[in-house]
């Protein structure tokens, strides 16, 4: 049976249903923020580390030239090495007979009689290929997917220069690819990319690579040192081409889900601190109302012998009924969060399954923190009450005492009327209720800043990237790098406008201690279509024998515009050179490096080789274009701009929907909220002076001006600091976002700010109206009586 | 000024039905001090608040100049408060935040034809205590401030409810000064509420409620200065 002293808390709750589900449910939004992020990095950990586990992912990988197979049993000699697994892997273009232009891929080899002993694919539907079998092939389940490819279809794949046709046995996953995209890609492009898997003799025969393997993977033994590892391997392969070893963590799949749970790790704890505090302070606003109204119960229960200690825990009581009711919104949003986001992930991340799995510790986790959050927030207050002697509890407080406010002793004061002098002093009176209310709407503002600030920042990479960096139209890869007569069968191509030749070749390159392996591009001198632009997006001419480099590159290395980096080419004679850094591109994924194109042949010593093109063509002859290239067998890659550029738009577009979807919400929340609980509280705490107001005449216009003012004046102080904590959320979060692989601009636009100010301003105002229609229910005649 | 026939007020109904006016039958004059007598509910803030436009009769007729005040609506009544009713309370109801210059300058700010903030106070011998806040002034003070509101809009009508209750008695008496001063010079119809039937006599007319009905009335011959009477 409930006590009393319990019937009359459930009492006061319920006259206070509005201010406690305000509170409760911004307490939610800070808890479902923390459930959703610790749900989702519990998710990816859990399923990426079982799936590692049940498919043997590899921990050490290399790609290489080409080696023999003998090889790989002296590699697993090296200390530390547990499993070896050699293989084949290259690209491939497609044929496609839905897609214009030749869709590109991987193709891997898989060990023609056994199970592979590492990266195991995980097989969704169709079959294993059979032992021994020939034209048969497992598609990759995206590519599968956005291609409605199905066991038992067939597929036309160029292999080294040989069209051919496979018949699809399977769809697989591989532990390898759970985030897949082109080489160099930020996104993955399903539709145009994919990966594949056949027997090793009819892959390394087509590939004149039969006895021998160029690219291995292996496991290391517990305790193996993959530093080590790494070197010995770098070594024993650099006779082979080997392009330098890397761990898992540089594996490209690999990084980005990390990337992706460290953004969570960053959102799970910034954003639920902040909603928290708000929740904290409007949980002490409201308790301390109830006090003061309460004070002569207070004084009766203590002069009938309750303690202090039971009077405290009476108050405490009611925050905690508000934390369990915030903390039960903030469970249920977290999930139904976390379950959307889980859905998005299926574009980006590719499991055997990937649910979301609730991390059942963040829910105590959560509740401990929120009512940490109360007790700080309400604690003072219940003490300072308790504390009262009955006696002078009984009487009633003295009147509030006033002066003058700030913006009066400044001068101005003839200048302001009555109301608004009413306001600012009130304001001044109760600077932590105004602090915190302008704390709330602040962080309204702010938050709204971040999402926004991503759409225009992708909104500048669709821009730039693709319009301005890129001029052409798309862009091919050749099998092999080769020499100036390619460029003649490509320049008649039909319908080319314009064609520059690229080189790309792999190389590490170092300064100091630091050293990175990547691409370095060879662009054409004075080229039209890839151009190099600077993080303030002006062009830069790379001069002949010097290196521009990824901002972040430079970052990384250590290193600054006039130094000279140590470029260790992977490729062909694999030669060693310093070359002068003279720019950072301000790109926005991956690290590469750009040299003009006389310059890096020069550097690698094999004349005038070309390893790809870039085109412009006529329109109204691409489509012929597009089905010539089809056909010549020198092509691996094809990358069209048009179609990675809808595809970038459309998947970010879906993600960035999703979360100002949750970010709006989240704003309209708390600036509701914030308002509505101040506006409540002036109400209450002032309805005899604002009742005397009516009496003597004022409408409820004019009285609701009173109040109106306030929250004016907070809201005008408010909205700048709102900008300026948004401005460092976005700063903050595209910190945490920008990686080795992805970065994105810091773009804050004026419309940007314009729509977090508006809808805080509508949220406010529409809570405003709401506490101000109870100005009708105002009790003149009550007001004038013996004050409460 | 006011004519009141029948005028009743029922809060509630069924068995928590209370009768705080049954059939007022009354007239006020201009320029007249009336003190209203009673003990604890007869009915005398009842029918303040129902002359003061701040609350309405359940049934019977209230005029005020002609006016049928049980006829207009919220909004009307708003403007006849403003312009036309002055109204001092027993726990004097100052805004807090403003200072005894402010409290009265609020007025000033909404009323047609209002007199100084300076010259009101100065009506109330509170001149020298312009820009003290409420919690710096003595309760007599505060309630010279609230006489001081009242007037300064040169109200037709000012409505005291238990003017001197919550003050000593030289602190009352000095408010009732206020009162009798301000009545005397605009020629502002005053009624006082009170249960203390010694400040009967400082009025022109005194009126006996009981159970929400006229007892009985007197008219005095002399009005008796504020000055004069002690409780």
């Amino acid at each position: 049976m409930l006590s009393h002293l319990d019937r009359k808390l459930w009492r006061d709750l319920r006259r206070m249903k509005g201010q406690a589900f305000a509170v409760a449910m911004v307490m939610g939004c800070g808890l479902a923020m923390m459930i959703m992020a610790r749900s989702l990095i519990f998710s990816l950990e859990s399923t990426r580390r079982e799936y590692y586990e049940a498919n043997r992912f590899a921990d050490v990988f290399v790609a290489l030239k080409r080696a023999p197979n003998s090889l790989a049993a002296r590699i697993k000699e090296i200390p530390g090495v547990a499993t070896v697994q050699p293989g084949i892997s290259v690209q491939v273009t497609l044929d496609l007979p839905t897609l214009d232009e030749p869709a590109s891929g991987m193709v891997r080899s898989l060990p023609d009689f056994i199970p592979p002993e590492l990266n195991r694919l995980f097989l969704r539907t169709g079959r294993w290929l059979s032992p021994g079998s020939r034209g048969e092939i497992l598609v990759g389940e995206a590519f599968a997917e956005a291609n409605h490819l199905l066991p038992g279809d067939t597929i036309a794949m160029l292999l080294n220069g040989r069209r051919q046709e496979f018949k699809i046995a399977g769809i697989v996953l591989s532990p390898e690819l759970i985030f897949e995209s082109r080489p160099g890609a930020a996104l993955p492009d399903s539709r145009t990319y994919g990966s594949f898997w056949m027997p090793y003799k009819e892959l390394a025969t087509a590939f004149d690579l039969y006895g021998a393997f160029n690219y291995l993977s292996l496991a290391l033994e517990p305790g193996g040192r993959e530093r080590s590892v790494i070197a010995a391997l770098d070594l024993l392969l650099t006779t082979y081409g080997g392009r330098g070893a890397y761990g898992r963590a540089d594996h490209p799949s690999h990084i980005r889900v990390s990337d992706e749970i460290r953004v969570l790790e960053t959102m799970s704890i910034g954003f639920p601190v902040v909603f928290l505090s708000v929740a904290a302070f409007m949980i002490n606003a409201v308790l301390s109302r109830l006090l003061t109204l309460q004070r002569e119960q207070i004084a009766i229960m203590k002069a009938f012998g309750f303690t202090n200690r039971q009077i405290v825990v009476h108050y405490l009581k009611f925050a905690f009924v508000i934390v369990a009711g915030g903390t039960a919104l903030g469970g249920f949003g977290g999930v139904v969060l976390g379950h959307r986001l889980v859905m998005l992930y299926h574009h980006f991340f590719r499991f055997p399954e990937l649910a979301f799995r609730a991390d059942r510790t963040a829910f105590p986790l959560a509740l401990l923190v929120c009512a940490g959050a109360a007790t700080l927030g309400v604690f003072g207050a219940v003490r300072r009450a308790a504390r009262i002697p009955p006696a002078e509890a009984m009487r009633p407080e003295p009147p509030a005492n006033y002066r003058p406010a700030f913006v009066e002793r400044t001068g101005i004061a003839h200048l302001l009327s009555h109301t608004f002098r009413i306001a600012v002093r009130n304001l001044e009176r109760r600077p932590m209720q105004a602090l915190f209310t302008i704390t709330g709407l602040a962080l309204a503002t702010g938050i709204l800043i971040v999402p926004n600030g991503f759409r225009d920042s992708v909104d500048h990479i669709l821009d730039t990237q693709w319009d301005t960096i890129q001029r052409q139209d798309l862009s091919i890869g050749l099998v092999e790098p080769d020499s100036a007569r390619v460029r003649h069968l490509l320049r008649h191509l039909p319908g080319v406008v314009t064609v520059e030749p690229t080189r790309a070749t792999y190389a590490r390159i170092g300064f100091g201690h630091q050293r990175r392996q990547l691409g370095i591009q060879g662009i054409a001198p004075n080229g039209l279509h890839n151009r190099v632009l600077n993080e303030r997006d002006h062009l830069i001419q790379v001069p002949p024998d010097s290196l521009v480099v990824s901002e972040k590159l430079a970052q990384a290395l250590g290193a600054r515009v006039g130094d000279e980096l140590r470029v260790e080419i992977l490729d062909g004679k694999r030669p060693v050179r310093n070359v002068r850094l003279v720019g950072l591109a301000g790109d926005f994924t991956g690290l590469t490096a750009y040299m003009d194109l006389p310059s890096l042949n020069r550097l690698l010593g094999e004349g005038d080789i070309i390893s790809g093109a870039n085109f412009r063509v006529d329109g109204a002859h691409r489509a012929e274009f597009l089905r010539a290239l089809k056909g010549i067998p020198k092509v691996s890659w094809v990358a069209v701009k048009d179609s990675l550029r809808e595809n970038f738009r459309q998947t970010t577009a879906a993600s960035i929907g999703l979360i100002q979807k949750i970010y709006l919400v989240f704003a309209i929340v708390v600036a509701f909220g914030v308002v509505y609980n101040n506006a409540r509280i002036s109400l209450a705490e002032r309805a005899r002076e604002l009742a005397t107001l009516r009496v003597i005449g004022f409408s409820r216009r004019e009285v609701g001006a009173v109040l109106v003012t306030e929250l004016v004046v907070l809201a005008l102080i408010a909205v700048p600091f709102g900008l300026l904590l948004g401005t460092g959320f976005a700063k903050a979060i595209i910190r945490a976002v920008n990686t080795e692989t992805v970065r994105l601009p810091l773009v804050l636009t004026a419309s940007n700010y314009a729509f977090a100010i508006m809808v805080v301003a509508i949220a406010s105002t529409v809570s405003a109206l709401l506490v101000l229609r109870m100005l009708h229910h105002l009790d003149l005649v009550s007001a004038l009586k013996a004050p409460e | 000024m006011f004519r009141v026939r029948g005028l009743t007020k029922v809060y509630g109904t069924g068995a928590a039905e209370v009768r705080a006016l049954s059939g007022v039958d009354l007239d006020l004059y201009a320029s007249e001090l009336v003190v209203l007598l009673g003990p604890s509910g007869s009915g005398k803030t009842t029918l303040l608040n129902n002359l003061g436009g701040l609350d309405v009769p359940t049934a019977g007729e209230l005029q005020y100049r002609g006016q049928d005040l049980t006829a207009i609506d919220e909004a009307a009544l708003t403007r006849y408060r403003r312009d036309t009713v002055g109204f001092v309370f027993q726990f004097y109801n100052l805004i807090p935040s403003l200072t005894a210059r402010e409290n009265v300058g609020l007025i000033t700010e909404i009323a047609r034809d209002p007199m100084p903030a300076e010259e009101a106070l100065d009506m109330v011998n509170l001149g020298g205590r312009l820009d003290h806040f409420p919690a710096q002034l003595s309760g007599g003070e505060q309630q010279r401030v609230a006489i001081a509101r009242a007037i300064a809009k040169r109200p037709e009508v000012l409505l005291c409810d238990e003017p001197t209750g919550a003050l000593d008695v030289r602190t009352g008496i000095v408010v009732l000064e206020a009162i009798q001063r301000a009545n005397r010079e605009l020629g502002t119809l005053t009624v006082i509420i009170t249960h203390n039937a010694i400040m009967a006599d400082m009025a022109d007319r005194v009126i006996h409620l009981s159970d929400g009905r006229v007892q009985h009335l007197r008219v005095n011959e002399h009005r008796a200065p504020a000055s004069s009477l002690n409780w």
